[in-house]
């Protein structure tokens, strides 16, 4: 099975492809925001490197978030024009879980804190057990840096915290004193590409957003206050 | 014949459409996000893009097999989308999902100026369209005399200089406690009503052919304030005659100093009644053709943009991978 994983939830635009004879490439392309101008561009290349035309391509498979939410709508979009567009199948998978695989793939044990940096002062998180595999423990939910701190600090657990909302909100997860740290910015594209490989298809794909338009949350809290 | 695939997503309709190269319409499908909106009197950039996600798909599939094409493999020669100018998050849908249409089937694409799309719907409908031509664009977020003396040559040669007619309908329409978008429920209390009975001024007498609606807005709610016992149908009727009155009068004067063979309303206040009897009256009197077009292709659709793209391919060819889109892309830098 040929398989592509399309990544764009933080700042940073990443693709991987892998080939049916098991050849795996990934590239993370840009990490400055500039999804819409690298994503495509970057996979058509990636795709020729593997001696791959968009036709042998069987799975698409994307990061579906939590996330910045219009760098989310790149990859999705992206990834629903390819999957329409062939009639292949989809896989979405969580920035978190990504997160968590690739601190597991680089050796990191026991429970561990993925944070996505969801803008306006909060993060997306979700808890994991790193052990014989990568089990979630908790679901996808937001929260205040300074709460999750809070929270580990008081129970004293072993933990460890990954990705750009640690990054972000560095000073604060710092401050953990039986926390740790393990750098990560980009969630992984070879665990894209490995989760994608395994689970089942998907009849559609839709962002994880976790968090409603500000417009609504704004007319809400209005209505409440009439 | 080559066949092109239209896709608009710049504001809050999510529309497909295959149109062939002698502008023949194969299928044109639309879908609006608009009664997500209503309650917040404005289009909410973040919930537009977010139903153009769960749209896009079925959309593009309605319209390939509306057009008799197999949606995995359609037999098309190019795509076509709006890369500008609208809403940033709303564009990038639609770009993101034509260039993975384009590379999953191996053709071309191309980044089309909505406004552009706009100069060209009366193509659709009348294919024996004779230039030059002038055009009055109007709709929510535009209000412009174009001069075409061509298909893709234009010139603007006036615009808005603040609100556009669309925005001042939305915003007297708030003002007078009706619904959102304004300009229909404005257009249909003016039929109740009679012009003129609240005193509004003439504004924009200059020999230019830029608009002001801002002023007028304001107008309104100081007019309404000092004759409190003027209806709301006679308000809307007359605002609605000065909103005309203006773009016609400016119409007018561009269509003594520029020799025409037409003249086109474009855009989604191209389906307001007064406006539409006005072209037509001021076509007949100077003995030029009008294009009214339709209903459906007064408003964003996809077709007038497959058939810009079909336009453009020819003459500037396709864009590159890694185009992005441009939320401010003027008319006058199109080439
Ligand atoms: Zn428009």
């Amino acid at each position: 099975m040929n398989i592509v994983a399309i990544e764009t939830a933080t700042q940073a635009c990443g693709v991987g492809v892998r080939s049916s004879s098991g050849v795996e490439v990934t590239r993370v392309l840009d990490l400055e925001r500039r999804h819409t101008e690298v994503l495509v561009a970057g996979l058509e290349s990636l795709l020729a490197e593997s001696g791959l035309v968009a036709r042998d391509v069987d799975r698409v498979v994307v990061d579906i978030g939590p996330g910045l939410f219009t760098g989310l709508r790149v990859g999705i979009a992206t990834a629903i024009g390819l999957a329409e567009g062939l009639g292949c199948e989809r896989v979405g998978v969580t920035s978190l879980e990504l997160l968590a695989h690739g601190a597991y793939d680089a050796g990191v044990r026991g429970t561990l804190v993925s944070a996505v940096d969801g803008r306006r002062g909060e993060v997306f998180i979700q808890t994991f057990k790193l052990g014989d595999d990568v089990e979630a423990t908790g679901v996808p939910s937001v929260a205040r840096p300074r709460d999750v701190v809070i929270e580990w600090a008081t129970n004293g657990a072993s933990v460890t915290f990954t990705g750009d909302g640690v990054q972000r909100y560095v000073g604060d997860f710092d401050a953990v004193p039986n926390g740790q740290l393990f750098a990560q910015t980009v969630p992984s594209l070879h665990a894209a590409l490995s989760l994608g490989a395994r689970r089942d298809a998907q009849p559609s794909l839709a962002p994880l957003y976790l968090r409603e338009a500000d417009a609504v949350a704004n007319f809400a809290t209005r209505e409440r206050r009439l | 014949m080559a066949v092109v695939l239209g896709i608009e997503t710049s504001c809050d309709e999510t529309a497909a459409s295959v149109v062939d190269e002698n502008f023949h319409v194969l299928s044109s499908v639309i879908e609006s996000s608009i009664d997500q909106h209503r309650a917040f009197g404005g289009v909410v950039p973040e919930l537009a893009g977010r139903a153009h996600v769960t749209t896009i798909a079925p959309v593009v599939r309605r319209a390939l097999l509306d057009a008799g094409l197999d949606p995995h493999r359609p037999d098309i020669d190019g795509i076509a989308v709006t890369s500008g100018p609208g809403l940033i998050g709303s564009l990038l849908v639609g770009l993101s999902v034509a260039k993975a249409y384009a590379l999953a089937w191996g053709v071309p694409f191309v980044g089309v100026n909505h406004l552009e799309g706009h100069l060209f719907a009366p193509l659709l409908e009348q294919s024996d369209l004779e230039w030059p031509l002038l055009t009055l664009l109007v709709s929510g977020g535009h209000s412009m005399i174009v001069y075409q003396s061509g298909p893709g040559q234009h010139e603007v040669l006036g615009e808005t200089i603040d609100d556009a007619a669309g925005e001042a309908y939305d915003k007297v329409a708030r003002w007078l406690g009706l619904g959102y978008p304004g300009g229909p429920e404005i257009d249909r209390l003016a039929q109740q009503g009679t012009p003129g009975r609240l005193k509004l001024p003439v504004s924009m007498t200059g020999a230019d052919f830029d608009f002001s609606f801002s002023g007028l807005k304001t107008a309104v709610v100081r007019a309404t304030q000092k004759q409190a016992d003027v209806a709301v149908a006679d308000v809307a009727a007359s605002f609605q005659a000065a909103v005309a009155e203006q773009l016609l009068r400016k119409l007018r004067a561009a269509m003594s100093q520029y020799d025409v063979k037409g003249v086109a309303l474009a855009g989604g206040v191209a389906a307001n009644s007064a406006l539409r009897a006005g072209v037509a009256q001021l076509a007949q009197e100077f003995g030029v053709v009008s294009h009214l077009p339709t209903l459906v292709m007064c408003t964003d659709n996809a077709a007038m943009i497959a058939a810009a793209g079909i336009y453009r391919l020819k003459s500037s060819g396709p864009s590159p991978m890694e185009l992005s889109a441009r939320p401010n892309w003027q008319l006058e830098d199109v080439s």
